[in-house]
This record gives C-alpha cells, sequence and structure tokens, in this order.
C-alpha cells in the first residue's frame, strides 16, 4: 500500500515537474507585422456581413408584416355575397334551382298515360 | 492588469484607437497562452485574432472593467476550445503537417546540429503534448491554464463561473486521467527496453 502511494506521489512529482518544464520548453510567440491590420480587417468583414445581414432582416420583417395586413385585410372585410340578405323561403328556393320541374313545362298529354 | 480601467471603458465605448492599445498590451500574452494551449504553431495567430475579434463584438457586454482579464481569459479558453474540437489533434506528426520552424528543427536534430538543451526542450514538448491529447479538450485546457499558465483557483474560478470545490474536482480528475496516460507511457518504453534487452 505504501508502495502504491510513494508511486503516485512519484507520479504526481514527475508530472510537476513535466509541466514545469513544459511552460519553459515553450518558445515566446511573436506577432506577426500582418497581426493588427488583420484583426481590422475581420472585424470591418464581420461589420459589413452584420450590415447586411441587418438590412435583409429588416426587408424580410416590412415583407412580412405588409402580408399580414393583407392577409388580416382579405379575412375580415366582409365578402360581396353575403351581404345579400335572402328572402326566400326553403321552398321558393328549391323550385327556382330546378325550373324544369316546374308545373308549366310539363306536357299534359303525358299525364293522360 | 495590463491597462488602466480608462482604456478599457474607452474601448467599450467604441474608442478605436484604445481598443487597439488593449490588443497591443495583451496580444503577447494571449498569443502565449494559445501556444501553450493548442500546442499548433502555425494556427496560433489566427486563433488570437478570433480571441480580439470576439473581445471587440463582446465588450459592450463587460459588466466592469475590473473583471477585464479574467474576460478575456475566457474568451480565449472558449475560442482554443473551439479549435480544439474542430482540429481533433492527431497524435503522430506527420512532416507535411509541421510548421516551418518545426521542420527546421527538425531538419537541424537530424543533422546534429541542436544543442541538448533545445532538443531536451522539444522532447519535454513532445511529451507533454502527448500527454495532453490523451485527455479531452476540456481537460487539457483546465490543466493548462492551472498548471503551466499558473493561474490560481480564484482566477480560475472567475473564468468558469463555477465554484473551488467543483473546481478541484475537476482538477483532479483531469490529472488522474493525465496521470493515468503517464503511467502507459511509461509502461509502454519500459516494454520496448525489455524487447530490446531481449534481443
Amino acid at each position: 500500500m505504501s508502495n502504491y502511494r510513494n508511486n503516485r506521489g512519484d507520479a504526481n512529482a514527475e508530472l510537476n515537474t513535466l509541466f514545469q518544464a513544459y511552460r519553459a520548453a515553450c518558445p515566446e510567440t511573436e506577432p506577426s507585422a500582418n497581426f493588427m491590420p488583420e484583426i481590422w480587417r475581420r472585424i470591418e468583414d464581420r461589420q459589413r456581413s452584420m450590415f447586411f445581414l441587418g438590412r435583409w432582416a429588416r426587408a424580410f420583417v416590412t415583407a412580412a408584416a405588409v402580408l399580414s395586413l393583407g392577409m388580416a385585410a382579405y379575412l375580415y372585410i366582409p365578402k360581396g355575397h353575403n351581404t345579400i340578405i335572402s328572402v326566400e323561403s326553403y321552398v321558393e328556393a328549391i323550385a327556382a334551382g330546378h325550373a324544369v320541374d316546374s308545373a308549366e313545362f310539363i306536357d299534359p298529354s303525358l299525364d293522360e298515360l | 492588469m495590463l491597462v488602466d480601467f480608462e482604456l478599457i471603458k474607452r474601448a467599450q465605448a467604441g474608442d478605436s484607437a484604445a481598443f487597439n492599445e488593449v490588443v497591443l498590451a495583451y496580444r503577447k500574452r494571449t498569443l502565449g497562452t494559445i501556444a501553450r494551449l493548442i500546442s499548433r504553431p502555425e494556427d496560433v495567430e489566427d486563433v488570437a485574432q478570433e480571441v480580439f475579434l470576439r473581445l471587440y463584438f463582446s465588450l459592450d457586454q463587460l459588466r466592469t472593467a475590473e473583471v477585464f482579464e479574467p474576460w478575456l481569459y475566457r474568451l480565449t479558453v472558449n475560442a482554443a476550445y473551439d479549435y480544439l474540437r474542430k482540429h481533433r489533434r492527431r497524435m503522430e506528426s506527420r512532416m507535411s503537417d509541421l510548421s516551418e520552424q518545426q521542420v527546421m528543427l527538425a531538419d537541424a536534430v537530424a543533422g546534429g546540429r541542436v544543442d541538448h538543451e533545445v532538443r531536451q526542450q522539444r522532447q519535454v514538448r513532445e511529451t507533454v503534448d502527448a500527454l495532453l491529447s490523451a485527455v479531452s479538450e476540456a481537460d487539457r485546457i483546465l490543466l493548462t491554464l492551472k498548471e503551466v499558465e499558473g493561474l490560481s483557483l480564484k482566477e480560475l474560478e472567475k473564468i468558469y463561473r463555477v465554484n473551488e470545490n467543483a473546481l478541484k474536482v475537476r482538477l483532479f480528475r483531469a490529472r488522474q486521467r493525465v496521470l493515468k496516460a503517464l503511467g502507459e507511457a511509461g509502461d509502454e518504453s519500459r516494454g520496448k527496453g525489455t524487447a530490446k534487452a531481449e534481443i
């Protein structure tokens, strides 16, 4: 058990030493001459794309609002055939719809058969 | 703090010159941190630029200038994490994949022109990189910030926005995984040694 602990302790110490050595072994990274101009180029690119996205989004919202208003108007404005108030009775309406069956067009000679 | 709070407030207010000064003050430190986090020299500058780009567009969300440094570390960690997720590190290094500097170094080592110290440093970097590639990106970043960057638990608390105990648990587990990888690497090298001795 104590051997196991010693091994773990050794491994921990070895890892600490490795990390310390790693920090010392990592070379200093110097920024290139293009570092700052490239940052500003990327910022401007992002701003430009955000600007176009914003314009597109505003156009989309406007179009959607116009379409919604149009649809609302279409749904709520009363239709022409709904305004005719029917005064006919049910029987009169059926008779009007089946004008061929009315009495004056039935051949009287057929009755005799 | 490498800059005064006033400069950060001016940058927050949209002053481009102030932002430029902030970048100039922090770029070297940020490049160093990213170099240790991602271990791919050819992409360090690109990731650092991404960090400052995110900084530019998120400065208005910074509540007080006093927390600027943990905020920048947080952005650095997130950018490094995104990079590591996108480019899962390969265990083996191919010559076509090495930076110009690394190729020159490899050539010099082959030609015996590099002194003992440089060779040792390279070996240390390769060993730690190999160990850290055996664990997850999150473990790698956390351990690098704590053990290599030397950040305190208090600083890590501000970066990760978790309490000290949760951080201690995460650090302990990450360390255990690295120790396991170290043990396996040791066993492997001992195995090779025995095999060589038998031959």
